[in-house]
This record gives C-alpha cells, sequence and structure tokens, in this order.
C-alpha cells in the first residue's frame, strides 16, 4: 500500500475517533481542514510549477554545482539564503527539497534550505517586528541563520 | 470581481496557468515537460496533503491556543524549558498563525528564550513528516528531526544572552 494511503487512513481513522468524542468540534476541525487544504494545495501547485520550469531550463550539474557536495560551505549558504527570500509556505519546502535532491543537491544544502525556508521569511519580517519587537526580531533571524548553518554542515557529514 | 483577483488562491493558479502557457507558447516540449511535472507531482502528494490537513486541523481545534499558553506557561524552569523546545514540534500553520501566539506567550511574561525556543521547535513540522519522509527520506527527517531540538535549545540560550534589555545610547 502506498504511504500516503496509510497516512490517509489513519487520519481518518482519527478524525472518527473525534467525532465519537464531540461532534461540533470534529465539524469546526474540518472546516479547518477544508481551509487548510484550500490555502496550501494552489501554493503547492505554483511550486510544481517552478519545478517544472527548473526541469525545463536548468540542467542537472548546474543544481550539483551551486548545491552539490562539491560547492561545499557556498552551496550551504546559497541554499541558506534561497530558503529566506522563497515564499513558499512550510508544506512546500519538503517537495522542492526532495526534487532538489534528486537533481545532485547535497543533504546539507537541502537541510540549509529547509531550516531557513520554515524558520526565516522576507514576508513575515514586518509581522515579527511588531508583535516580538526589533532586537528580537535581528538577533533570532541572524542565531538561526547561523546555527542552521551548522547543523547542516553536521547533517551532511552524518547523512552523506 | 475584484474580489476574485485579491484572492491567493486565485492569484497562485492563475499565475501557474499564465507561466505554464507562456513557456509552452515560447517551446512547446519545455511547456509539456512543466505540465507533465506539475500532473505527476499533483498526484503524488495529493493524499498526503489531504491526510496533512486532517492532522493539523484536529490539533487546531483540539488543543486551542489558550491550552498551549497555559501549559508552557512562561517557559521558565527546566521542565518548562523542556516543553518549550520540544512541544511545538507538534503544531502546524505558517510563522503568520505562529507569531500572534507568540505575542500572547510573551504578554503573559514567557522568557525571551522561551519564545525563541519555541519558534525553532515549531520549525520541527512534525504534521508535515508524511511529506518530508516521501520526499526526502525518513534518516533525513529523523536526524533533522532530533537536530531541531538542539537548534531550539541553543536558541533559547543565546537569545536568553542577549535578552530584551533596553538599549543604552552612549
Amino acid at each position: 500500500m502506498r504511504a500516503g494511503t496509510i497516512y490517509l487512513l489513519i487520519a481518518l481513522v482519527l478524525l472518527g475517533l473525534s467525532l465519537l468524542k464531540e461532534k461540533q468540534r470534529t465539524k469546526e476541525a474540518i472546516r479547518a481542514t477544508v481551509k487548510i487544504f484550500y490555502v496550501v494545495m494552489p501554493v503547492l501547485i505554483f511550486v510544481f510549477v517552478l519545478m517544472g520550469l527548473i526541469q525545463a531550463y536548468i540542467s542537472r550539474e548546474t543544481i550539483a554545482a551551486i548545491l552539490g557536495q562539491k560547492s561545499g560551505i557556498l552551496g550551504i549558504i546559497s541554499a541558506e539564503i534561497v530558503g529566506c527570500i522563497a515564499l513558499f509556505m512550510p508544506p512546500a519546502v519538503f517537495p522542492f527539497g526532495g526534487y532538489l535532491l534528486k537533481n545532485g543537491a547535497s543533504y546539507g544544502s537541502i537541510a540549509g534550505f529547509v531550516f531557513t525556508a520554515i524558520l526565516i521569511g522576507i514576508t513575515t519580517l514586518p509581522l515579527e517586528f511588531k508583535l516580538l519587537g526589533k532586537r528580537f526580531t535581528i538577533f533570532r533571524n541572524i542565531f538561526t541563520f547561523i546555527l542552521a548553518f551548522f547543523i547542516a554542515l553536521l547533517m551532511e557529514v552524518i547523512l552523506r | 470581481m475584484k474580489k476574485l483577483f485579491k484572492n491567493d488562491a486565485f492569484q497562485f493558479l492563475s499565475l501557474s496557468v499564465v507561466i505554464t502557457l507562456f513557456i509552452y507558447a515560447l517551446n512547446v516540449s519545455k511547456g509539456m515537460i512543466i505540465a507533465k511535472t506539475v500532473y505527476l507531482t499533483f498526484f503524488e502528494v495529493l493524499d498526503i496533503i489531504i491526510a496533512v490537513s486532517i492532522f493539523i486541523g484536529l490539533f487546531q481545534v483540539w488543543v486551542k491556543p489558550a491550552t498551549i499558553v497555559k501549559l508552557l506557561g512562561k517557559g521558565s524552569g527546566l521542565k518548562g524549558f523542556i516543553l518549550v523546545c520540544t512541544f511545538p514540534i507538534l503544531m502546524g500553520g505558517s510563522l503568520f498563525t505562529v507569531f500572534p501566539l507568540l505575542k500572547t506567550l510573551k504578554d503573559k511574561g514567557a522568557r525571551t528564550g522561551a519564545i525563541a525556543s519555541f519558534i525553532t521547535a515549531w520549525g520541527g513540522k512534525a504534521p508535515l513528516l508524511p511529506l518530508e519522509t516521501k520526499f526526502l527520506g525518513w534518516p533525513f527527517a529523523l536526524v533533522r528531526l532530533g537536530f531541531v531540538v538542539i537548534f531550539a535549545f541553543i536558541m533559547g540560550l543565546l537569545m536568553d544572552w542577549v535578552g530584551e534589555k533596553p538599549t543604552k545610547l552612549a
């Protein structure tokens, strides 16, 4: 059986349990689920188009040269920068990362990309400024970038 | 009509269609590569995305923000710190949904470090494990998850160290 089918079955069982426990909340959960799906799917399709664009115009060799094992430290840093500016929501990060991995990027680069894509967002900076303060925002983003780099480096060594 | 154009879903979908058609007009075979990539990947992830949406939806109604704030409290003490470095891994959402929750935590008196640990741990993204393992494999996902906890821990220490001190000018 496909992994996706198994996850879907688990999700449906959980939904059933929730329904047994409380009908009203389960209704809310289904409404939330539909909303999440509706928000995420169009972005994913857009990311799939980007993947197609890369597939059509950028060769495997180019990706490997920029983000592959031989690119080393610079590869990880480039991947982190891409992650910072990519306007991906978290669910889109993994298909795109997997796509780069399949096309010659190293585990370290992918790890750097995944971390910054989830944790640093150019578009969310103003909100972070407003809600959590300037000092917090600046230090958090800088530390995240630096720590993500070292973890990505370690992951490259472990997974290679 | 105006409303439709401001709709995010509509914008992303129409942009996707426009790009694909534009490339197709320039070069038929390259356009087909894009269409094929979208088609294949879409059906590859459809069931996973539905499952993940259900996980996150259920989590949202069964674990309310108020519960999270109560559970994590100020994130102080060793127990609070460990909790703040691990529990958020289970949550879904994007930075846009997490920041307002953190503001509440901050207003309740959570330490700077605890808030930073929270965001970092939230980056663990356990609800997305089905996607992560499908595209990057179990070894990558598990190693990354392990590092997320360490990452969140160090982040908390660092942010507490720089703290929210009033900045003195000269």
